[in-house]
C-alpha cells in the first residue's frame, strides 16, 4: 500500500485521484457519438474538478471535520455488471453505473486507507475523503433510482 | 402486399424466393436483413437478403426450411403474397478498401455473403470466397459468388464437390499462402465460432453475421441478446453482424436453442 | 380547438341541461351510492387471455350513475383530463339517455375512448377533481366507467358516428407510430382536413394498445373499431414501414410530406444487467407480452412460440409487470410471482390492477430484488437468487429508498423470468434524423406545450418525449401538437392567420 508521511501527501494524493477522474470522464466524453452523452460526461468531469477544489482549500488550510452522519449506500451499483467503456455508445443508464462503481471504488480505497492509517489525524482524514466519495456516490445512485428503477 | 415474383427449388430444403418490395430494394445495403410473416396466424421471423433489384423493386431471399413458418413460406408459389414483410433492418456491414478479404460463407449463410462479396470487391478489395456445404447438392449461388470474387473455394463434408473438408481447413490453406486483411463469417454458429477460432489464431479481425431469435426486430423484444466482449447487445438493432472474436458463441447457440420444445411442440401441431 | 371557459358555461346553460338539473335535487342525487362494476369470477377469467375481466355498466346503472353528477357550474374534473374532454356534457347525455351523443362528445376530444375507458387511470386525473372528492370526501362520480360505457354503447349499437372533418386542405402530415399517440394526433388533424398517413413498423396498428396491454384488459376489437373509425375520418394507415429504416425522414419529405408527428414511443425493455441475465427463459415484458398480445402465442394455432412454467417471476411492480404475472397465471403458472424491490405502497400500477392480480392468485414479493440468475447445464433459468430489502430514512425528497438487507439472500425456483422494470424511448428516430435534439435519457427535446422539436417541421410526443407515461398522457400530447402543428402549417403553407 501506498506511504503517505503527511496529511498534505495525503490531500495530494486524492487531488490527483479527482484529477485522474474528471480525465476519464473527459475522454469520454470526447469519444461518445451523441451530443447528449458528451455533456453528460462533461458534466461528471465538472463535478469532479468541483470535488478537487474543495480538497484543494482544505490544502490550503480550511477546515474540515467527519461527521457523525451516516451516508446512506444503495449498493445500486454493487451487483451490476460492468460497463465497457471502449463504446462510443454508452447511454445514460450505462453512464451512471460507471459514475456509481468508480464512486465506490474511490471509497473503498479511502476506508482501507483509514483502516490502515497509522495515526488518527490521517485516519480521519481518509474517513472524511470516504465520506466525501459515498456522498458522490449517493447522487448517482439517487439519479438511477429515480429515473432508471421506475418500475422497480 | 409483397408477391412473389419468381421461386426456383435449390435443393429439398433450400428454395429461392424473389419478392416485390420495391422500398427495401432501394432502401437495402449488404448486411441488412428483414422480418417476414406468412399467414394470419404466422410468426415473425428474420430472413437475410440475398440481392435485390432496384429496377424491377425485388429483393431475393434463400430461405432453408427448418421450422413451421420456414415451411409455410416455402410453400407460397409464384403469384402467392408473403402478409408481412418488413425492413431493411440492422446495421449494414462496414465495407472499406482494406485490402484481401477472406470471405467465409456455409450453409443458407452464403445468401446473405453474397452481398457482402458485391461489395467489398467494388471497394476494390482482392476477394478471396471460400464456400462450405455438406455435398454438392447443398450447395448455392456459386456462379454469383465467381462473378465478384477473385478466387472461390469450395468445401464439401463428403468430398462430392470442390475440397473435401472443413471450411476452417480451406480457409487456413488461404491464411498460410497470403496476407488477409479481414474476414466476414457467415454461416451456422459452430461453423462461424471455429472459422473464428481460426482467425483469432492469425490475428486476422473477423466479424460474424449473427441469425438470432427475434420478434420484432427493431430492438423492441431484446429476443436477441448476445454477449459481445462481456457486454450484452441486441442482435437486430446493434448487430447483425460483430466482432467474431469478441461473441460469446456458446451463450448464442444456447440462447438459439431458447424456444426450442414449444417450437418442436409447433411443428408436430404443423404435421398433424 | 380548445374550449373555452365561455363554451363550457354556455353548453351548461342549454335548455336541456337546464331540464336535468332542476329534475333531480342536488340532495337527491348525493343520495345515490358510486355504482360498482361487476366483474368476472377470477377462477373463470384466468383460463383464458382473452375473457375481459370488467363486465362494463348496464344501461340502468349508467344511467343512475350518471345521474350523481352534479352538473358542476365549474367542472373541476375536466382539469384533470389531459385531452379535456367536456366531462359532464358526456354524463348528462347519458343520464337523459342520449347515449350516442354521449359518445359524439366524447370523439369531439377523444380519438380512443373506449380505450381510454378502459386503461386511463381515472382516478388519479379526472375522478380526483370530482365535486364529490374535493368538497364531500366521497367517492367519485364513476367518469371512467360511463365513459366506456357510451363508447361500447355505440360500438355495439353499430351507429358509428363520423366526427365531423373540415374540407379537406391538401396538406400532407406524417404520424411516426401508431400508438395512442398517434392516433389521438391523427384524429385532430383529420378533423382540422389535413392529409394524415401514418407509418407504423409492425404489422398491426395500435402501438402499444395491440402489442402491450392484454386483451384481458383491452381486447382488440375495442381498439380496432376506434381505428376504423380513424379510418373514415379519411386517416391513412401504412404497416410495415420503419421511417429512419424503410425510407428516411428526406424521402418522405420528397413525396410532399409538410410535417411530422414522431409519437414512436418508448420501445427499448430496459434490463437490470445484472448477472446471468441472458440464461434462456429470462425475458423482457415487451417480448412476453408481444408474442401473446400481437402474436396471439397463447392460442394453440399460432405459429409463434411462448414460453410456460410451474413457477414464473414478473420482476417489477408497474402495470407492465401486473400485465406480464396475469398472463403468466392465465397461461399455466401455478406460481406466478411479483419481485419487487420496494413496498406495494410504492407499486407504480394502478391500485385495481394490483388488487385483480390478487385475486387471481398472484404472490407478492415486496421489499425483495434479484441480484443474480442461475442456470442449468442447458442455460435455462432455474433459480432466481434475490436479496431482501429494507426502507431506509427518508431523503432529502422524502423518498424513503430500499436497501439491501445483508445476509438476507435466497433462491427462488423459477424457470420463466419476465423483467418488467421500465422502458427506454426508441432511438430509431433520434439516431436518424440530423438535427434533432435529444437528451441523454434520449427522449426527444421539445418546446414544451407545443411539442415542436428543434427541427421545427417535427413535433413529437408521448414516450418518445416523456419516457414512460400513460395512454392518455400520450394523447394529450398528440392534441397539442396537432394544434400548434395546425398553427404552424396554415402560416406557412395556407398564408392563414390562426388564432390561438
Amino acid at each position: 500500500m501506498k506511504e503517505f508521511n503527511s496529511l498534505e501527501d495525503i490531500l495530494d494524493f486524492a487531488i490527483n485521484e479527482e484529477q485522474m477522474a474528471a480525465d476519464f470522464y473527459t475522454a469520454l466524453a470526447a469519444k461518445m457519438d451523441h451530443q447528449e452523452m458528451k455533456d453528460t460526461f462533461e458534466q461528471y468531469a465538472l463535478e469532479e474538478i468541483g470535488h478537487r477544489a474543495k480538497l484543494e482549500s482544505i490544502k490550503n488550510g480550511k477546515e474540515y471535520k467527519v461527521s457523525e452522519e451516516k451516508v446512506a449506500d444503495l449498493k445500486i451499483g454493487d451487483y451490476l455488471v460492468d460497463v465497457d467503456t471502449e463504446k462510443t455508445n454508452i447511454t445514460y443508464q450505462e453512464a451512471l453505473t460507471i459514475a456509481m462503481k468508480k464512486e465506490k471504488a474511490a471509497f473503498k480505497l479511502y476506508n482501507d486507507l483509514a483502516a490502515a492509517a497509522s495515526d488518527e489525524v490521517s485516519r480521519d482524514m481518509f474517513l472524511m475523503l470516504a465520506q466525501e466519495e459515498a456522498k458522490h456516490k449517493l447522487r448517482f445512485e439517487v439519479e438511477y433510482d429515480n429515473n432508471i428503477l421506475t418500475e422497480n | 402486399m409483397n408477391k412473389i415474383v419468381e421461386k426456383e427449388n435449390f435443393s429439398e430444403k433450400v428454395v429461392k424466393l424473389v419478392v416485390e418490395a420495391p422500398l427495401i430494394a432501394k432502401a437495402r445495403k449488404p448486411g441488412n436483413f428483414v422480418i417476414v410473416r406468412v399467414g394470419e396466424k404466422g410468426e415473425r421471423i428474420p430472413l437475410t437478403i440475398a440481392g435485390a433489384d432496384i429496377k424491377k423493386g425485388t429483393i431475393t431471399m434463400i430461405v432453408q426450411k427448418m421450422g413451421v413458418s420456414s415451411k409455410k413460406l416455402c410453400a407460397l408459389e409464384v403469384g402467392d403474397c408473403v402478409t408481412d414483410l418488413v425492413g431493411p433492418l440492422g446495421k449494414p456491414t462496414e465495407i472499406h478498401n482494406v485490402g484481401t478479404v477472406l470471405c467465409c460463407g456455409g450453409g443458407v449463410g452464403v445468401a446473405p455473403l453474397l452481398p457482402i462479396v458485391e461489395g467489398y470487391k467494388k471497394a476494390g478489395n482482392k476477394v478471396i470466397t471460400v464456400l462450405a456445404a455438406r455435398n454438392k447438392d447443398l450447395l448455392i449461388l456459386e456462379d454469383e459468388m465467381r462473378k465478384h470474387s477473385d478466387e472461390v473455394i469450395i468445401m464439401t463434408d463428403d468430398g462430392s464437390y470442390g475440397n473435401k473438408g472443413l471450411i476452417t481447413e480451406g480457409m487456413e490453406e488461404v491464411i498460410q499462402r497470403e496476407k488477409i486483411n479481414e474476414c466476414i463469417t457467415i454461416g451456422p454458429a459452430i461453423m462461424m465460432k471455429f472459422c473464428s477460432l481460426l482467425t483469432k489464431k492469425y490475428e486476422i479481425p473477423t466479424m460474424a453475421s449473427l441469425n438470432s431469435i427475434m420478434v420484432d426486430g427493431t430492438g423492441m423484444c431484446g429476443a436477441c441478446r448476445v454477449t459481445v466482449d462481456g457486454k450484452t447487445k441486441f442482435t437486430c438493432v446493434d448487430g447483425p453482424e460483430f466482432d467474431a472474436h469478441k461473441i460469446d458463441f456458446d451463450e448464442m447457440m444456447s440462447r438459439l436453442g431458447g424456444y426450442k420444445s414449444e417450437e418442436q411442440d409447433k411443428m408436430d401441431h404443423f404435421q398433424e | 380547438m380548445e374550449r373555452s371557459e365561455e363554451y363550457i358555461k354556455n353548453e351548461r346553460k342549454k335548455e336541456w341541461r337546464v331540464e336535468l338539473q332542476k329534475k333531480t335535487k342536488a340532495k337527491d342525487r348525493m343520495a345515490i351510492e358510486r355504482v360498482e362494476m361487476s366483474e368476472q369470477d377470477p377462477n373463470e377469467r384466468i383460463k383464458s387471455q382473452r375473457i375481459e375481466v370488467n363486465n362494463g355498466l348496464t344501461k340502468e346503472q349508467a344511467v343512475k350513475e350518471a345521474m350523481r353528477c352534479m352538473d358542476c357550474v365549474n367542472p373541476t374534473c375536466m382539469e384533470g383530463c389531459p385531452v379535456s374532454i367536456n366531462i359532464p356534457k358526456f354524463i348528462k347525455n347519458i343520464e337523459r339517455g342520449e347515449f350516442g351523443k354521449a359518445a359524439s362528445v366524447l370523439k369531439e376530444t377523444s380519438a380512443l375512448p373506449a380505450v381510454c375507458g378502459r386503461v386511463c387511470p381515472q382516478e388519479v386525473q379526472c375522478e380526483q377533481k370530482c365535486f364529490y372528492v374535493e368538497k364531500l370526501n366521497q367517492p367519485s362520480v364513476a367518469i371512467g366507467h360511463l365513459e366506456r360505457f357510451a363508447a361500447d354503447w355505440e360500438r355495439e349499437s353499430g351507429e358509428i358516428a363520423v366526427p365531423d372533418c373540415a374540407e379537406s386542405n391538401g396538406v400532407k402530415v406524417a404520424v411516426i407510430g401508431s400508438g395512442p399517440s398517434g392516433l389521438s394526433f391523427a384524429g385532430d388533424m383529420a378533423k382540422l382536413g389535413y392529409d394524415v398517413t401514418v407509418f407504423e413498423a409492425l404489422h398491426e396498428i395500435g402501438g402499444v394498445l395491440k402489442y402491450g396491454i392484454p386483451e384481458f384488459r383491452l381486447p382488440n376489437a375495442v381498439v380496432d373499431v376506434e381505428i376504423d373509425n380513424l379510418r373514415n375520418m379519411g386517416v391513412k394507415f401504412i404497416t410495415n414501414f420503419i421511417v429512419g429504416q424503410t425510407a428516411s425522414l428526406e424521402d418522405l419529405k420528397e413525396d410532399g410530406y409538410k410535417a411530422f408527428y414522431v409519437g414512436s414511443g418508448a420501445g427499448l425493455p430496459r434490463f437490470m444487467n445484472i448477472p446471468g441475465e441472458n440464461a434462456n427463459g429470462i425475458l423482457s415484458s415487451n417480448e412476453y407480452l408481444t408474442r401473446v398480445n400481437l402474436m396471439g402465442a397463447d392460442a394453440e394455432d399460432s405459429d409463434t412460440p411462448v414460453l410456460r412454467g410451474k413457477n414464473v417471476v414478473v420482476v417489477g411492480g408497474g402495470n407492465t409487470a401486473m400485465d406480464s404475472v396475469r398472463t403468466a397465471k392465465r397461461l399455466g403458472a401455478e406460481n406466478a410471482m411479483i419481485v419487487y424491490r420496494r413496498s406495494e405502497e410504492e407499486m407504480p400500477a394502478r391500485v385495481e390492477e394490483v388488487h385483480h392480480a390478487k385475486q387471481e392468485g398472484v404472490e407478492f414479493l415486496t421489499l425483495t430484488n434479484p441480484i443474480e440468475y442461475i442456470a442449468d447445464e442447458n442455460g435455462r433459468v432455474k433459480q432466481v437468487k434475490v436479496q431482501k430489502m429494507e426502507l431506509g430514512e427518508p431523503d432529502a425528497s422524502g423518498r424513503r429508498r430500499p436497501i439491501p438487507m445483508e445476509g438476507s439472500e435466497y433462491t427462488i425456483d423459477a424457470t420463466v423470468v419476465v423483467v418488467a422494470v421500465g422502458v427506454s424511448p426508441n432511438p430509431l428516430i433520434p439516431n436518424s434524423v440530423d438535427g434533432l435534439e435529444v437528451s441523454k435519457w434520449g427522449t426527444i427535446e421539445v418546446v414544451k406545450d407545443k411539442m415542436q422539436s428543434s427541427i421545427p417541421e417535427v413535433f413529437a410526443g408521448g414516450d418518445i418525449v416523456r419516457g414512460g407515461a400513460t395512454v392518455i398522457l400520450a394523447m394529450g400530447d398528440g392534441r397539442k401538437a396537432a394544434a400548434n402543428m395546425d398553427v404552424y402549417l396554415k402560416e406557412k403553407y395556407l398564408s392563414q392567420k390562426v388564432e390561438q
